[in-house]
């Protein structure tokens, strides 16, 4: 049972900052989910409605039928996942690299991995599409496979090196006393270990890849490989700004990413604190 | 998932006897480790990249290709002798970075420590905590700017009935709080960040480091100050050092919420360099601009993980 | 030590570049061969890919029914539509035309015609147009135009439909109020003045002040004075004393009796300020009719014309279009041409104009009983049919025109609007930037 003590520690440790925490980032989503519910006219109608007085599904009819949604939302997965595995296998062994060994050219690796960072996105689109024109992927998933790698090798290579680093080197060593191979010990000892690292690492490669809009427009000349940020985006038009349908898109498109938390918070307690405690 | 008992023991007794082993058999296998990063980066981002440095010396305006030519090094002339935007915009820049990194970094904290603690629903909680950042920059940019409005904004709406202002505000209007309200709208987006990170280096710091200093006595501040902070700290100093680069390179929301306006206050640097090179399309002097941006990021990068004392005790 | 670490990394740089581009040289030779092959072997079925520069859920199925019309009487031709968000529409031009790889068909603002065709990427149509029905049914004054900005004086664009600027007023407000409709300048100032209704908050008026300013003040300014945007001798009216006049007053307004979100204002917040029912009056065109439908009742709301100059004349500026262009890559240009003279029958501009509430520049539509019963398409229509109407026509050609609009006007226009500079500074300003852009190119081609 809790003392009272406990339990006022409790509020103001706990569910106090939470709450308004929470308030702050659930705001703008409910409201967001709120438009989507709203017909059309209703959205800058004043009063204000904070639910939606005459609520309709049309507008997720809008965004799903008319500018080609299903398709925008399945070229996004296929470039999502193949992107989240290629940048896992790359990041996990340069991470590795990284974290274990003290090698020559080490500093200048990492040095180019902060390099990519610091230039605009917005001043590598015609390089970019000039290398996968000549290489003939334009509007094909693999450039923007490719190009997403690249770009977030760097942060996931630092990020995966340092929950590697957080994995006590010993551990790793004594079980190769014990006769595992250096892959072997990789996969039965660490791999388990990393596993809150490599989730995170994951999500933040999808997460990046769903939301990326740039890049996808330019490299991709054809309507039926387009990603979902690049549908979502034509919801603003100069001459009709369709909030609701833009509210109704964005709420299907954050569903696999919904899905995607719920199934990794899970992962990011099992880590070395659970299993050092087993 | 769990170990034996006895590896766990070796681990934690080991820890400070076991010297550093010596690895010289397999020199090779690191450079084997990063080749496929390496290659990938090597082979489609040099390019882009080295592009940005050859034309910095070049006029390249690809809506004027009769202008073009070799400038050496007029663009960067033009930037450090006659440029009234390049300072202004390089202050916003760095008011934006340390104010959105630093407010994101404590928030962020504080989030993933919350989360770390067990309570009811949790894990309901932490999916939708990190909703935010699962949201597009079109979306992101749009509700916010309904939100903002003065007409019809959800802000002004509550603030007025809760209150707090009696005449609705323009929020995105006025040089006062136009850069506050994008920085806040920001700061929604990134906490979520490092929440995620933090959190994931959270759950792998060895319950033991707490329970020993619970044995020594330690408040909860303390064992935050020297348990917790020492471990986190090269995952803090690595993903706050690229957070500022993604941040000094974040151009969507201050783009669509204020334009850099009113009257440039809210213009930075990258956003300058996008207006004149996307949509200006003067490539030359933009990048003659981002080497400079470049020079002064990768002079940040090595000055903070010098004095960060990055991998170091 | 660090010399060494630099020639190991560039012997690394080296060879892992020669190993792409060896790469890439392959690839690219198997690319062009399959395609020429695809190209030789089949004469019949032809694609051709149209890019629309302005989509979203409002247009994408418009032009979805005109591809699937043309398709059914050209059916050996196929359309593949690629709709781009508008914001990034010339950025993915651009982008393409650097690369070399670009549409058959691309739709685009009149503006971009000058720079697209100087740099080589777009098909002259005089050939195909003098040849065609069409050429006596498009209103020759938006092709003129499109000829006279070009480097060659040639025709790059055929307008399929043309905007103009205008106001939207809110009629019942206006009768409440027993005011009537602006017909000039100083009228107009005053209703901005009685419309204000501080119990409703209500304002007369919303000036725009952020993204797309500079188009808004330079139409308005030029409505009121009437003047060309080049006197005789080459210099630019930008900074006549009439316009100074003419932007101090109209930014008084500002925060006073227009809302003090206006110097941010872009197209979303305008068009919101005037559909939830904060503002009487806004500048803008028929083509957020739409928008006011969705929001507004109707016979709540009117379009009506730009205020006249103090002779009585309405002022429009020429090049307000948008066109569709056949790019010089396309191994297609004669289908691609049937694809633009469909777009332009009557059939097909008919019903893309009626859907998208813009004005129509074959003539034979506007006799369609749909125009007449559109009253802000006849509004339109009216002006530009106007005898009288004058058109003046900025230098589109010009490299920097668009760059001085976004990086010398708005700014510019935000700085007048807080009261940091005068309007005659602004002017000036603006005035000398459009003067250098203009010297610099007569010189290189020899004006």
């Amino acid at each position: 049972m809790l003392t009272a003590n406990k339990k006022v520690d409790k509020l103001l440790t706990l569910y106090l900052p939470l709450t308004m925490l929470l308030s702050f980032t659930i705001f703008p989503i409910y409201w967001t989910i709120n438009t989507a519910f709203k017909p059309e006219g209703d959205i800058i109608k004043r009063p204000l409605q904070y639910l939606p007085v005459n609520p309709t599904t049309e507008n997720f009819v809008t965004a799903w039928t008319n500018v080609g949604f299903a398709t925008f939302f399945k070229n996004s997965l296929i470039v999502g996942v193949s992107t989240v595995l290629v940048v896992l296998i790359c990041s996990t062994l340069s991470g590795y690299a990284l974290s274990r060994y003290q090698f020559k050219g080490k500093r200048s690796f990492m040095i180019m991995l902060l390099c990519t960072q610091f230039i605009p996105r917005a001043m590598m689109i015609i390089p970019l599409f000039v290398i996968f024109k000549n290489l003939g992927l334009i509007s094909n998933p693999l450039s923007l496979i490719i190009t997403y790698t690249a770009i977030e090798i760097p942060f996931t290579t630092i990020l995966m090196s340092g929950f590697i680093s957080n994995v006590p080197k010993e551990l790793e060593e004594a079980a190769m006393i014990d006769g595992c191979s250096k892959l072997q010990s990789l996969r039965h000892v660490v791999f388990p270990l990393l596993l809150p690292g490599i989730v995170a690492t994951g999500v933040f490669t999808f997460i990046y890849t769903w939301n990326e809009f740039l890049i996808a427009l330019m490299l991709t000349n054809q309507q039926s490989k387009f990603t979902l940020p690049v549908g979502l985006s034509t919801m603003l038009g100069e001459f009709s700004i369709n909030y609701g349908a833009l509210a109704a898109g964005s709420v299907i498109a954050l569903i696999p990413a919904v899905i995607l938390f719920a199934y990794a918070q899970k992962h990011l307690v099992n880590g070395m604190g659970g299993a050092v405690k087993g | 998932m769990s170990l034996s008992q006895g590896v766990t023991e070796t681990v934690i007794n080991s820890e400070k006897t076991v010297k550093r082993k010596n690895i010289k058999k397999d020199r090779w296998v690191p450079y084997l480790f990063i080749l496929p990063s390496f290659l990938i980066i090597l082979g489609f981002l040099f390019y882009p990249i080295a592009t940005v440095f050859y034309y910095s010396v070049q006029h390249y305006d690809v809506s004027a290709p009769y202008y073009n030519g070799f400038a050496g090094l007029e663009n960067f002339k033009e930037i450090f002798t006659n440029d009234k935007m390049f300072i202004p915009s390089l202050i916003n820049s760095l008011k934006w970075v340390v104010t959105e990194v630093g407010l994101q970094l404590v928030f962020g904290m504080i989030l993933a420590l919350l989360l770390n603690q067990t309570f009811k629903f949790r894990g309901l909680v932490r999916a939708v905590a990190f909703i935010p950042w699962a949201i597009s920059g079109v979306l992101a940019s749009t509700m916010w700017s309904l939100m903002f409005n003065e007409h019809m904004g959800v802000l002004n709406d509550l603030l007025m009935k809760l209150g707090i202002i009696d005449e609705p505000q323009a929020f995105l209007a006025s040089t006062s709080t136009a850069f506050t309200s994008v920085i806040i709208a920001e700061l929604w987006r990134g906490i979520p960040f490092f929440a995620i990170t933090l959190l994931a280096s959270l759950s792998s710091i060895p319950n033991e480091l707490y329970e020993a200093a619970k044995v020594d006595g330690a408040s909860r501040w303390k064992s935050f100050i020297y348990v917790t902070l020492p471990q986190l700290k090269n995952t803090i100093v690595l993903t706050t050092l690229l957070r500022v680069v993604w941040e000094f390179n974040n151009v969507d929301l201050l783009f669509n919420l204020t334009g850099g306006g009113p009257a440039h206050s809210t213009t930075t640097l990258t956003m300058y360099i996008a207006d004149l090179a996307v949509h200006g399309s003067n490539f030359g002097y933009g990048s003659a601009l981002t080497v400079v941006s470049f020079g002064i990021l990768l002079v940040f990068a090595i000055l903070y993980l010098k004095l960060s004392r990055y991998e170091k005790e | 030590m660090f010399k060494k670490k630099m020639t190991t990394s560039l012997l690394a740089l080296t060879l892992g570049t020669s190993m792409l581009l060896a790469g890439c040289g392959g690839e690219e030779k198997a690319a062009t061969k399959t395609t020429k092959k695809a190209e030789t072997k089949s004469e019949e079925p032809v694609t051709l890919q149209f890019w629309d520069e302005n989509a979203g859920p409002a247009r994408t199925p418009v032009w979805e029914e005109v591809i699937k019309r043309f398709e059914e009487k050209n059916p050996n031709i196929d359309v593949e539509y690629v709709g781009i968000p508008n914001s990034s529409a010339k950025s993915k031009y651009d982008a393409a035309i650097a690369a070399d790889d670009t549409p058959d068909i691309g739709s685009m603002q009149t503006t971009w015609l000058p720079e697209f065709s100087i740099r080589e990427a777009l098909l002259p149509l005089d050939s195909y147009f003098k040849k065609s029905e069409i050429s006596k049914k498009i209103n020759p004054s938006a092709t003129g135009v499109n000829k006279k900005i070009t480097q060659d004086g040639k025709l790059y664009g055929i307008p399929y439909a043309q905007n103009l600027d205008a106001l939207w007023i809110r009629t019942d407000w206006f009768e409440q109020a027993g005011v009537q409709e602006p017909k000039t300048w100083d009228e107009f100032f005053t209703v901005i003045e009685k419309m204000r209704d501080e119990a409703n908050n209500r304002y007369g008026f919303t000036i725009r002040g952020g993204a797309g300013a500079s188009f808004t003040i330079q139409r308005a300014m030029f409505a009121y004075s009437g003047l060309d945007f080049f006197d005789k001798n080459g210099k630019t009216n930008i900074n006549d004393p009439k316009h100074v006049e003419f932007v101090e007053k109209y930014f008084s307004y500002y925060d006073k009796l227009t809302p003090k979100s206006d110097i941010t204002n872009g197209y979303k917040e305008m068009i919101a300020g005037f559909d939830t029912g904060v503002v009487a009056m806004v500048h803008h065109n028929p083509g957020s009719y739409g928008e006011h439908n969705k929001a507004l009742p109707a016979g709540s709301y009117k379009l009506i014309p730009l205020p006249t100059t103090e002779k009585g004349q309405y002022v429009a500026e020429g090049g307000n279009a948008v066109n569709l262009a056949i790019f010089k890559s396309t191994e297609h240009a004669d289908e691609a041409w049937k694809f633009v003279e469909f777009v332009n029958s009557e059939e097909a501009q008919s019903y893309w104009n009626q859907q998208t509430g813009q004005i129509p520049t074959n003539s034979d539509v506007l006799d369609d009983e749909w125009v007449q019963d559109a009253q802000h398409i006849k509004t339109a229509f009216e002006v530009y049919n106007d005898p009288d109407t004058k058109l003046y026509e900025p230098p589109f050609y010009l490299p920097d025109y668009r760059a001085i609009l976004d990086g010398v006007v708005d700014p510019g226009v935000q700085a007048v609007m807080s009261g940091k500079m005068s309007a005659k500074d602004f002017l000036d300003e603006w005035a000398k930037a459009i003067e250098d852009s203009k010297e610099k190119y007569d010189k290189t081609f020899k004006k």
